[in-house]
C-alpha cells in the first residue's frame, strides 16, 4: 500500500518549519526556512520542496501553528488551526510521553509549558518583552561578526563568564558593549549572555514553580550549546534536545491534523501541493466607517475573495466566512 | 446646561449613579462613545507616556467631550471605602487632564474620600452646587441616584456553557470591550461562558481578606483577591482570567499574591497595553482554553 502523510506547518516570526509526518508519527521530511518577514512566499517556497518528494503521494490531513498560523492555514486549506502551546505539548508528548516541563523559545516567543500526565497544566508566556528570543541573540552575533550557529560554542569556551544584566534587550546590550570596551573576550560575554538570558527566562516565566523532569528544550534556540548549558548549570538537572527540536511546533500541527480526522471521520480540507502556484493575494485596508478604523486583511485566491479578519465588528469577516466554509480554530 | 460624562475608568461602574444624579439636578448628559481607536489615539497623543492605558483612554474620552458640554464631570477619586485608598493616579487625574488638554470647560472635580453615606452627601452637595443651588433638590437627587446604583447589577455570570472563566481585574478593564479586545466575545466562542469578579458578594470577599497577614491598602487590590480566591476555593469558575495593565502597580503585587493562595486553580494574566497585538492575546486565550478544556476532560476520565 502506499504510504499516506500529514502536514504540519509553523509559521513563526523567525522561522517557517513544515513537516511531513507518516501514519506512524514518524516524521518523513522536515523543512526549517528563514521567514525574513514573507510568510506567504517562504511558505510557498517550502511547499514547492516537498512537492518534489511527495508531491504524488496522499496526503491525508494539514495542521497550522504559529503567529501567522490563520493566513497558512487559508493557504494550505488546513484541517486545523492550533495555538504554539498546544501544538509543542502535543509534539513534546508523543517524542517522550513523561515529559513534566517543556521550555521553548523561539524567535519573538518564549514559553514554558507544564504537564501533568500527558496534558497541560499550566503554561507562561513572556509578556510584552522579546528580551531573551531568538531575534535578540540573532542581533547580537551579527553585532559581534559571529555566525548564529557558532555563538553558542563560544560560550562553551569560556572559563569566567562576565555578569550581564539579561532583564531587558537594551540593558543587556549596553551591558555587553561595556564588558568588551573593558577588555573581557568574547567566549565569556558570549558565556555571560546566554546565564543572563537563562536566568531571566526561569525568573519570568517559571516564577518559583517547580521545575521537575524530564525537561525538553525545543524551538530554534534549542540549537544554541551554549543557552543549553546554562540550562543545565542553572536547573541543576539533564535538559533533553529532542531530535527535531527546531520544528516540534509544525510536528504538532501534523499530529493534532490527524486527531482532529481520525475523531471527525471528514476527509482533509489540503489544497494540494498545486496550490502554491495559485495567485494568492494578501491586501490590507484601513475600514473608514466607524471610529475604530480597524485594518482588515482580505484574501483572494485567483482573484476571488476567500477570507478576511482585522475587523472588530465583524461586517468584512462574516461575507467572507460564507465564501470560505470557515476553517476550524481554536 | 450640558454636562459631559468620560466613558472612561470607573464610569463602568458608578455610571448609574453620575447619569441619574446629574438628570435630577435638570442637567442634560453627554456621555463620550464606547471607546474606539480615535479615542485611543487621542488620548495616547495628550496624556503622559508613563501612564497606564486606562488613563490615557479616559484623556481620550475627556478630550472628545471638551467642545460638546457646558462643563465635565470628574470627581477627584481618593477612595470609595472608609480608611482605604484606591490607585493614586486617581488622585492626580485631575491635573493630569487640566494640564494635558487644552481649551477644557470647567471641571466638576469636588473630591470624593469614601462612598459612606455621610461623606458622599457632602461632595453631592459641593458637585451638585455647581448646577442646582437648592440643597434640598441636591439631597433628593442624590438619594434618587444612589437608590438607582443599588439596583444596578454589575457584570453578570453566564450559563449554558459547558466551561466557565472568570474575569478579575479593574472594572474599566472588564467591561471595556475596547482594551480588553472583546475578550467575553473571544471567550464565548470558544466554547466558554464568563463570570465577572462582581459575582462574588462583599461579604465572602471579606472573608477572604480577613486570612492576609494585613489588610491591604487598597480596596480594588483586596477585592481582585477576595475574589479570586473565593472562586477559586468554591470552584466557581473552571479558571481566572486576570486583566491587567501594563505597568499597574496594584495588578503586579495581586497577580503574584492570588497565585501564591490558589496554588493549582488555572490562572493566566493577560497584559493590555496599546500595542497589544490581537494575535499574541488570542494565543494565549486559545492556549488557555485548550488547557481547560484537556484537565477538564482528564478530571472526568478520572472519576
Amino acid at each position: 500500500m502506499e504510504k499516506t502523510y500529514y502536514l504540519g506547518v509553523d509559521v513563526g516570526s523567525v522561522s517557517t518549519n513544515l513537516v511531513m509526518m507518516d501514519e506512524e508519527k514518524n516524521i518523513c521530511e522536515k523543512l526549517y526556512l528563514k521567514t525574513s518577514g514573507r510568510p506567504v512566499d517562504t511558505l510557498k517556497e517550502g511547499l514547492k520542496c516537498l512537492a518534489g518528494h511527495f508531491g504524488g503521494a496522499e496526503i491525508r490531513g494539514a495542521g497550522a501553528t504559529g503567529s501567522g498560523r490563520q493566513l497558512a492555514g487559508m493557504l494550505i486549506g488546513a484541517d486545523v488551526i492550533k495555538n504554539e502551546i498546544s501544538a509543542h505539548a502535543v509534539a513534546a508528548s508523543s517524542v517522550e510521553p513523561d515529559v513534566r516541563t517543556i521550555l521553548e523559545i523561539g524567535g519573538q516567543d518564549s514559553k514554558i509549558i507544564f504537564l501533568r500526565d500527558g496534558i497541560v497544566y499550566d503554561f507562561a508566556m513572556n509578556t510584552v518583552c522579546a528580551a531573551g528570543t531568538g531575534s535578540f541573540l540573532d542581533r547580537q552575533a551579527a553585532r559581534l561578526d559571529i555566525p548564529i550557529e557558532a555563538f553558542g560554542g563560544y560560550a562553551l569556551k569560556s572559563k569566567n563568564p562576565v555578569r550581564i544584566a539579561g532583564r531587558c534587550a537594551v540593558f543587556a546590550e549596553s551591558d555587553m558593549i561595556h564588558k568588551q570596551q573593558t577588555g573581557h573576550c568574547n567566549e565569556d560575554i558570549i558565556a555571560g549572555l546566554c546565564e543572563a538570558l537563562a536566568r531571566n527566562y526561569l525568573n519570568n516565566l517559571a516564577k518559583g514553580k517547580e521545575i521537575c523532569g524530564p525537561i525538553l528544550f525545543q524551538g530554534g534556540v534549542a540549537a544554541n550549546v551554549g543557552i543549553v548549558s546554562a540550562f543545565k548549570k542553572i536547573l541543576n538537572q539533564s535538559v533533553i534536545i529532542p531530535r527535531y527540536y527546531d520544528v516540534m511546533g509544525a510536528y504538532g500541527a501534523a499530529i493534532l491534523a490527524k486527531e482532529e480526522l481520525e475523531a471527525s471521520g471528514d476527509e482533509t480540507r489540503f489544497c494540494g501541493f498545486d496550490s502554491v502556484y495559485d495567485d494568492f493575494t494578501v491586501q490590507s485596508m484601513e475600514c473608514k466607517d466607524c471610529a475604530n478604523m480597524c485594518e482588515v486583511i482580505h484574501i483572494s485566491v485567483n482573484e476571488t475573495p476567500k477570507a478576511c479578519w482585522g475587523d472588530r465588528c465583524g461586517k468584512w469577516s462574516a461575507g467572507a466566512g460564507k465564501a470560505q466554509s470557515g476553517s476550524r480554530t481554536g | 446646561m450640558k454636562i459631559g460624562l468620560p466613558r472612561g475608568l470607573m464610569y463602568a461602574k458608578y455610571h448609574t449613579f453620575a447619569k441619574t444624579f446629574l438628570e435630577e439636578l435638570g442637567a442634560e448628559v453627554v456621555v463620550s462613545p464606547p471607546t474606539n481607536k480615535k479615542i485611543l489615539d487621542r488620548g495616547v497623543r495628550c496624556c503622559v507616556d508613563e501612564a497606564c492605558l486606562p488613563m490615557k483612554i479616559f484623556h481620550g474620552h475627556v478630550d472628545w467631550l471638551k467642545d460638546r458640554c457646558d462643563a465635565l464631570l470628574t470627581p477627584r477619586l481618593i477612595g470609595v471605602r472608609d480608611k482605604e485608598y484606591i490607585c493614586p493616579m486617581f488622585c492626580g487625574l485631575i491635573e493630569l487632564i487640566s494640564n494635558n488638554i487644552p481649551d477644557l470647560p470647567p471641571l466638576i472635580d469636588a473630591p470624593v474620600t469614601s462612598l459612606e453615606y455621610g461623606k458622599l452627601i457632602k461632595w453631592a452637595k459641593q458637585a451638585g452646587g455647581f448646577i442646582q443651588k437648592d440643597d434640598t433638590k441636591i439631597a433628593l437627587a442624590f438619594d434618587r441616584a444612589r437608590k438607582a446604583q443599588q439596583m444596578e447589577q454589575i457584570g453578570y455570570n453566564e450559563a449554558g456553557y459547558p466551561l466557565k472563566i472568570a474575569l478579575v481585574g479593574h472594572v474599566y478593564n472588564i467591561y471595556d470591550q475596547f482594551i480588553n479586545m472583546n475578550v467575553k466575545k473571544k471567550l464565548n466562542e470558544l466554547g466558554i461562558g464568563v463570570m465577572t469578579y462582581q459575582q462574588v458578594d462583599r461579604g465572602d470577599i471579606d472573608a477572604q481578606i480577613q486570612t492576609l497577614f494585613k489588610k491591604p491598602f487598597w480596596t480594588f487590590a483586596g477585592e481582585y483577591y477576595g475574589a479570586s480566591v473565593y472562586i477559586s476555593k468554591k470552584g466557581l469558575a473552571d479558571g481566572i482570567l486576570y486583566l491587567s495593565s501594563f505597568s499597574c502597580g496594584i495588578d503586579s503585587v495581586m497577580t503574584e499574591l492570588i497565585q501564591s493562595e490558589i496554588g493549582d486553580f488555572p490562572f493566566m494574566v493577560l497584559k493590555l497595553d496599546e500595542h497589544t497585538g490581537e494575535a499574541g492575546f488570542d494565543t494565549r486565550i486559545e492556549a488557555f482554553s485548550d488547557m481547560l478544556k484537556r484537565r477538564c476532560e482528564f478530571g472526568r476520565h478520572l472519576s
